[in-house]
């Protein structure tokens, strides 16, 4: 009898499989209808995604809530933008983001892992806001217009290379990055570390008496989180062409919160789900309102009182009493 | 020596003025907040939509021809029942939920979000800018000083004080430092509790709309007011100490002084990202703040 956290991993494979089928499915109808805007509208939700992704590692797993997570999103754009512009390489402007993830997150962290509860959430939000009006005011980033005119690259795959300017292509290539971001984080959750994380959230004064340091533990979950956000961010400068100070502020931090409480806090693939979930949502109510605003706010506080599991909340259930179907004879 | 005299009367002295009066409108809203927070320990993201709310309902009513003397008393009146409503409707649906830092946080985000676009679907997204009330300028010590931002500054400290009176010299002060410090004993007491927690709420929110009826006519009314306002006021909250009246007033000086100060020597834009640095730092050295909490000494 596999325990509920096995069952819930498992769950999780089958709901990945799913969406990279569907991911599939999509480019493949995409490129067949010689489509750009949806496909672009897709891309832009993955690379969403996997901001979202970083958010739930903190706050699904181990318990922080981050309003500032825009910053390592950001600021991975930024870099990846300036990469590009001296050399086009997609693996070079990857390793950038990899690299000031790793640092930028131990920075970031030391900072503001000394404090717990609604106090992170604020000094989160309080960092993002200074290095978002930071690179607003400075002249050499764009100041408010952002970095224009990154260069279109060519992705080199080894066997093929694929343009970033190709909808479909590099939509598979954004799909590959995200699900391979998703498998290194499951993965990474499904280790002891992953379910230490866990009992940080559960009670982080029991943890201590277990013999391990919260601080440390803390540390490291909150570098992981910069680092996916990072590369993250690295990809939105292949899809646009161009960054914006917009990318570091409060609103995309908050969506990103959004979108994890909509798709299902702790579920990581809630995270990927609820990011297209929510472009669908905005695209839809955009055609026939632009109020959409108020529509996603309303839903978000539907989702907050009635789903506090969200999406994933009612999706994983069933999935999970499929397997357990299965696994018993 | 002329040249330093021509320089405070002319550049610092109003600069200091304006700050000042800014000082008092953030003080007004950070003490909703912080009693919000030290009492129901709730962190309203949708504070600054209630300070929108405070000046488009002041918008709206002027131009149906209420006197802005009216509307100054009016309008916080008529938002105590919406935020006792929010309060008991919505914050106490969540409230009992084990993590209520995040949920109410985020509830109130969402309340915040919806608001802000029912201000830009009902007025449109263009700013408005009320007449002031009191037009002219006085002369003290050879410094001109605009009628309307002291006539802030006399209200807005007055209110600011009888806050405080109440809040630690009456019997209902008493009842609220009571349940801030200890819910359950307060309750057994017979203090009654869930009225006083809906009640703060509504006081905090009244307070928001108060100083957004206050700085309508500088700032100028459009749905996006709250957004920039709010983080202001969530610094000074931070830094004066979360659920702490004085540390509300002593920060809100403070960091609206260094605003103020920096915009005239360093540069306006690099103003925002100091008063947040200070926050960081705050939050690293001392999160409590500079101030205990509502109710803890």
């Amino acid at each position: 009898m596999p325990d509920a956290l096995t069952v819930a991993a498992r769950a999780n494979h089958v709901l990945v499989g799913v969406l990279i089928l569907a991911g599939l499915a999509f480019a493949a109808i995409g490129a067949a209808q010689n489509d750009t805007f949806y496909l672009r509208l897709a891309t832009e939700a993955l690379i969403f995604g996997g901001l979202a992704l970083s958010v739930d590692i903190l706050l699904g797993y181990t318990g922080l809530l981050s309003l500032g997570q825009a910053l390592y999103f950001g600021l991975g754009a930024y870099l990846s933008a300036l990469v590009l512009k001296a050399v086009p390489s997609f693996w070079l402007a990857l390793a950038a983001g990899l690299g000031a993830g790793v640092v930028l997150g131990l920075v970031g962290g030391i900072i503001a892992i000394r404090v717990r509860g609604v106090y992170f959430a604020l000094i989160t939000f309080g960092l993002a806001q200074v290095v978002a009006k930071v690179v607003y005011n400075t002249r050499s980033l764009g100041a408010s217009d952002g970095l224009l005119g990154v260069p279109i690259i060519n992705i080199d795959l080894g066997l093929a290379s694929v343009s970033s300017a190709s909808p479909a292509g590099f939509f598979l290539v954004v799909l590959a990055v995200i699900i391979a971001l998703y498998a290194v984080s499951a993965y990474i959750l499904d280790t002891p570390f992953g379910r230490l994380l866990i009992a940080l959230r559960a009670n982080d004064r029991r943890v201590p008496f277990l013999g391990y340091r919260t601080a440390s533990l803390r540390l490291s979950s909150f570098v992981f989180a910069a680092v996916i956000a990072t590369v993250s961010g690295t990809l939105y400068p292949m899809l646009r062409g161009f960054v914006s100070p917009e990318l570091l502020f409060f609103s995309t931090s908050g969506n990103a919160v959004i979108t994890v409480l909509l798709g299902g806090v702790g579920t990581l693939m809630g995270a990927l789900y609820g990011s297209v979930l929510l472009t669908v949502l905005r695209s839809l109510i955009g055609t026939w309102t632009e109020h959409h605003l108020m529509i996603i706010g309303l839903l978000f506080m539907g989702a907050v009182i009635f789903l506090p599991n969200g999406l994933m909340g009612l999706v994983r259930p069933a999935v999970e009493r499929l397997l357990m179907r299965k696994a018993r004879p | 020596m002329a040249e330093v005299l021509d320089y405070v009367q002319f550049v610092l002295a109003p600069q200091v003025v304006t700050g000042l009066a800014f000082g008092v409108a953030v003080i007004l809203v950070a003490i909703g907040l912080t009693i919000i927070f030290g009492l129901l320990d709730v962190i309203n993201m949708s504070h600054g939509e209630f300070y929108a709310f405070g000046a488009f309902a002041a918008l709206a009513l002027g131009w149906l021809g209420l006197p802005f003397w009216l509307l100054l008393i009016l309008v916080p009146l008529a938002m105590l029942p919406v935020g006792y409503a929010v309060e008991r409707m919505l914050i106490q649906r969540v409230f009992n939920r084990p993590d209520r830092h995040v949920t109410t946080l985020l509830l109130t985000f969402g309340l915040g979000l919806v608001l802000e676009d029912a201000f830009r679907l009902g007025f449109g997204p263009n700013p408005y800018r009320p007449d002031t009330p009191i037009p002219g300028a006085v002369e003290l010590f050879g410094i001109f000083l605009p009628n309307y931002r002291l006539f802030l500054i006399v209200v807005g400290a007055v209110v600011i004080a009888a806050v405080a009176l109440v809040v630690y010299r009456t019997r209902l002060g008493a009842m609220v430092r009571a349940a801030a410090f200890d819910r359950n004993m307060a309750a057994s007491l017979g203090v009654p509790v869930a009225w006083v927690y809906a009640g703060a709420f509504a006081f905090g929110i009244s307070l928001a709309g108060f100083a957004g009826v206050l700085l309508a006519p500088i700032y100028s009314v459009f749905p996006t007011m709250g957004r920039d306002f709010i983080l202001m006021a969530f610094t000074v909250v931070i830094v004066g100490g979360m659920g702490s009246i004085a540390g509300a007033v002593v920060a809100g000086l403070f960091l609206t002084q260094v605003q103020a100060i920096a915009a005239l020597y360093i540069s306006p834009v690099w103003t925002d990202p100091i008063v947040f640095g200070i926050m960081v730092v705050m939050l690293m050295v001392r999160p409590q703040g500079l101030f205990g909490r509502l109710g803890h000494a």
